[in-house]
């Protein structure tokens, strides 16, 4: 029997119904896989946490507790990341930290989809970034906003540098889109060809069978550095977040 | 009885103010590993590539639609500066790292 191995199956993306829901300038909109994934997160994300909050113990209960330390772990970033005048862009940090730490996990469930691992999806929210550190910039500084772009320089290397600048900002949200997108496609795309060697070796026979024991360790193994990657990703794109709204709060003077 | 009482409270404070730096590191982030930092600077530099050329042919195209064949004159130039800004990327990113791993240095 021809074994075939899909390793990138596992990211397409399917609508669920047969009709389209609504129509975009021609365009047909489904409701696909990963709408369905997208709309479980939030939800039990949503769920999770108001429900956990609800007893407001002073001994806080499990649930209770993974709330309280979610806080505080992202309420110390942005306060370390960007001082005080930060935190009220608290809102904001901790919906796309959870949003995406969400996704992260519930993308390692076996026959679930992971929605971080669409360039569609995390580009967005790079945009979104971005698009909120340039109006809270253009908001606070005013036209000095733009002097993010110019370095402490002789004005004949300005002219190089500037657009140089300006060429890096731009960079920002493709290089914070890709690196949690190439994150987990690589981590999963990795977890389903070692999961393709367990059943092409399994159902080789002979000795081969035995040694389907061998990838199959290696998978358990990758699935715990799967499970931090999930969470590393997720830091990374929140500290990033702050990084960004900071240097559009302080321009240059923190460096 | 008495006279140990601010011996004891002054140990408490020791002790918070230890749970409170332990904390600031944590906060801190875990440390980068090997592969993150690799991949880290390889997506600055191609993205900054990527911005600079994308740019340069959006450029190109304006002109062009307002009648100038300046193609591919803005393409290259941009990509030029594009590389350099991937490298200008690459840089902060790495004293970025540098200053996150002298603190984690420190704290051992």
């Amino acid at each position: 029997m021809a074994m075939t191995l899909t390793p990138m199956e596992q990211f397409e993306v399917k609508p669920l119904m047969e009709h389209p829901l609504f129509h975009i300038a021609g365009h047909p909109i489904y409701f696909t896989n990963q709408s369905l994934l997208m709309v479980i997160v939030v939800i039990v994300a949503s769920l999770f946490l108001s429900l956990a909050v609800k007893p407001g113990r002073l001994v806080p209960t499990r649930g209770q507790s993974m709330a309280e330390t979610s806080y505080e772990f992202v309420a110390n970033m942005i306060h370390s990341a960007t001082g005080e005048d930060g935190l009220k862009f608290f809102p904001f940090v901790f919906s796309l930290f959870i949003f995406v730490l969400f996704s992260n996990f519930f993308g390692m469930v076996p026959g679930s989809f992971t929605v971080t691992s669409q360039i569609a999806v995390t580009f967005s929210l790079a945009c979104l970034v971005i698009l909120l550190v340039v109006v809270v910039g253009f908001m606070k500084h005013g036209i000095g906003f733009l002097k993010l772009f110019v370095p402490h320089a002789p004005w004949y290397l300005l002219i190089l540098l500037v657009p140089i600048e300006v060429i890096s900002f731009f960079t920002r949200p493709i290089s914070l889109s890709v690196r949690l997108f190439a994150n987990m496609l690589a981590g999963h795309t990795m977890l389903a060809v070692f999961a393709g060697f367990v059943v092409a070796l399994g159902s080789a026979g002979g000795i081969f069978t035995g040694l389907a024991i061998a990838p199959m360790l290696l998978i358990v193994a990758i699935m715990l550095l799967e499970l931090l990657v999930a969470f590393l990703q997720a830091y990374v794109f929140a500290i990033l977040t702050c990084i960004y709204l900071n240097e559009a709060l302080h321009l240059h003077d923190h460096h | 009885m008495t006279s140990q009482e601010p011996d004891r409270l002054r140990e408490l404070e020791q002790r918070l103010e230890e749970v409170q730096r332990r904390q600031a590191a944590r906060a801190k982030g875990p440390p980068p590993n090997q592969l993150g930092i690799a991949g880290r600077f390889a997506t600055e530099l191609v993205a900054a590539l990527i911005v600079g050329g994308g740019l340069g042919w959006g450029v190109d195209w304006l002109f062009g639609w307002f009648g100038f064949h300046t193609r591919p004159v803005f393409l290259i130039v941009f990509f030029v500066l594009g590389a350099g800004a991937g490298i200008r990327n690459v840089m902060h990113a790495a004293t970025e790292l540098n200053a996150r791993m002298a603190s984690k240095d420190l704290e051992k």
